[in-house]
């Protein structure tokens, strides 16, 4: 086979596995982080109105720039409490695996912060 | 030759057994297996009867109606008789939310500090549309639901300390600060979230036991429900929470309205 050829399936497997793995934070994140985040993200879910304290805006570049990805991390598995926020984000630890939560932050990381991914920054 | 004609005369004989089968067969079994075969008429279409609970969250998305492979686990027999008789919704969104929640919605959308909300759309807006049973049948019914016990030794070890009193009050912070709840459960009409059942009617609903289990790990009894599990409340915290939702129950709640 033409090492070109080779080349061109390499990226044509990279881009299917990147592309299932996002697929699956999506569905993730719809089913369960919509109920308060909102179906895009905005922290505009169906249950915010009858919030004292509300979620989380995923699209507020500002704000989510000044968090690293092991803050993200830690707030979906142990909840809010664990990085000094209110209650109402429970801990998923019991719901999604290891890989889950992780591909979670970086799912994340494509609402607030997409420019930011395309140029490279280190997020930690 | 003559093998085909036996052929033909027996697939005629056939034919007609199908046929006297299909007619017999409901007449008979309805006479003797009454709410057993109720449930496979009538429930089974929608509801799940045999388990196992949705394994991934595209046979989760599926699900039309709650699972009733345990419900002798899950309910009270009294609730049940008397909520087949006159049917209503329990959870507001919808048994499968993700089908009733709109994000672009209309100029009707739910206002607060100038933002815009997802709201609730569709079938959730109009009454809950199911089968009412007349008295009898539903104590046969319930009786055959109360029957489906697969999921007897996630109870069997739980068991409500009733000596942990609490007031209606207490109970409130305990479901609004402390664990947060109520973002999802309303403890009375329209007071908290959407997404999740109803809190103020939990206590008349369900067994205490299948309370103090699913809090603790819902994921054990349906592997991809939206609530998370809390396995580290502490163990008096979850005592008071299933007492207070036992109380919580015995209040009017359509005395104001």
């Amino acid at each position: 086979m033409h090492p070109i050829n080779l080349i061109l399936m390499g990226f044509f497997f990279l881009g299917f596995t990147c592309s299932l793995h996002a697929e699956e934070a999506y569905l993730n994140y719809k089913t369960y982080c919509m109920q308060c985040h909102g179906m895009h993200g905005k922290g505009d879910g169906v249950n915010v109105p009858a919030m004292n304290v509300l979620p989380r805006d995923h699209s507020d570049n500002k704000y989510m720039m000044t968090r690293t990805n092991t803050e993200i991390y830690k707030a979906i598995k142990f909840g809010g409490p664990a990085v000094n926020k209110s209650v109402k984000m429970p801990a998923w630890e019991d719901t999604f695996t290891e890989e889950e939560i992780q591909q979670l932050v970086g799912h994340i990381r494509t609402l607030c912060c997409e420019q930011e991914l395309v140029r490279g920054v280190n997020f930690r | 030759m003559v093998i085909e004609a036996i052929c033909e005369v027996e697939m005629r004989y056939s034919f007609l057994v199908l046929i006297l089968a299909l007619f017999a067969a409901p007449v008979f079994a309805g006479a003797a297996e009454g709410g057993e075969q109720f449930l496979r008429t009538h429930c089974a279409s929608c509801h799940d009867l045999n388990g196992p609970a949705p394994q991934t969250i595209r046979q989760l998305w599926k699900r039309d109606a709650p699972d009733l492979f345990y419900a002798g686990n899950k309910y009270r027999r009294e609730w049940l008789v008397e909520w087949l008789q006159k049917p209503v919704r329990i959870r507001p969104a919808g048994v499968n939310y993700l089908r009733h929640i709109n994000s672009t919605p209309p100029k009707d959308q739910k206002k607060k500090a100038g933002r815009q909300y997802d709201v609730l759309w569709g079938e959730v807006l109009k009454p809950l549309k199911h089968v009412r049973l007349d008295r009898k049948k539903a104590e046969m019914v319930a009786d055959v639901l109360m029957s489906m016990v697969p999921n007897y030794a996630l109870t069997a070890n739980e068991k409500l300390d009733t000596s942990k009193k609490v007031t209606l009050d207490d109970g409130e912070v305990l479901i609004d600060k402390v664990h947060g709840c109520l973002s999802c459960h309303q403890i009375e009409p329209g007071y908290g979230g959407y997404t999740g059942a109803e809190l103020y009617t939990a206590g008349k609903r369900l067994q205490p036991a299948y309370m103090l289990s699913y809090i603790r790990h819902p994921k054990q009894w349906d592997p991809k429900i939206w609530m998370p599990g809390y396995p580290k409340m502490p163990e008096e915290d979850l005592q008071k929470i299933v007492n207070y939702l036992i109380l919580l129950a015995k209040e009017d709640f359509n005395a104001s309205n």
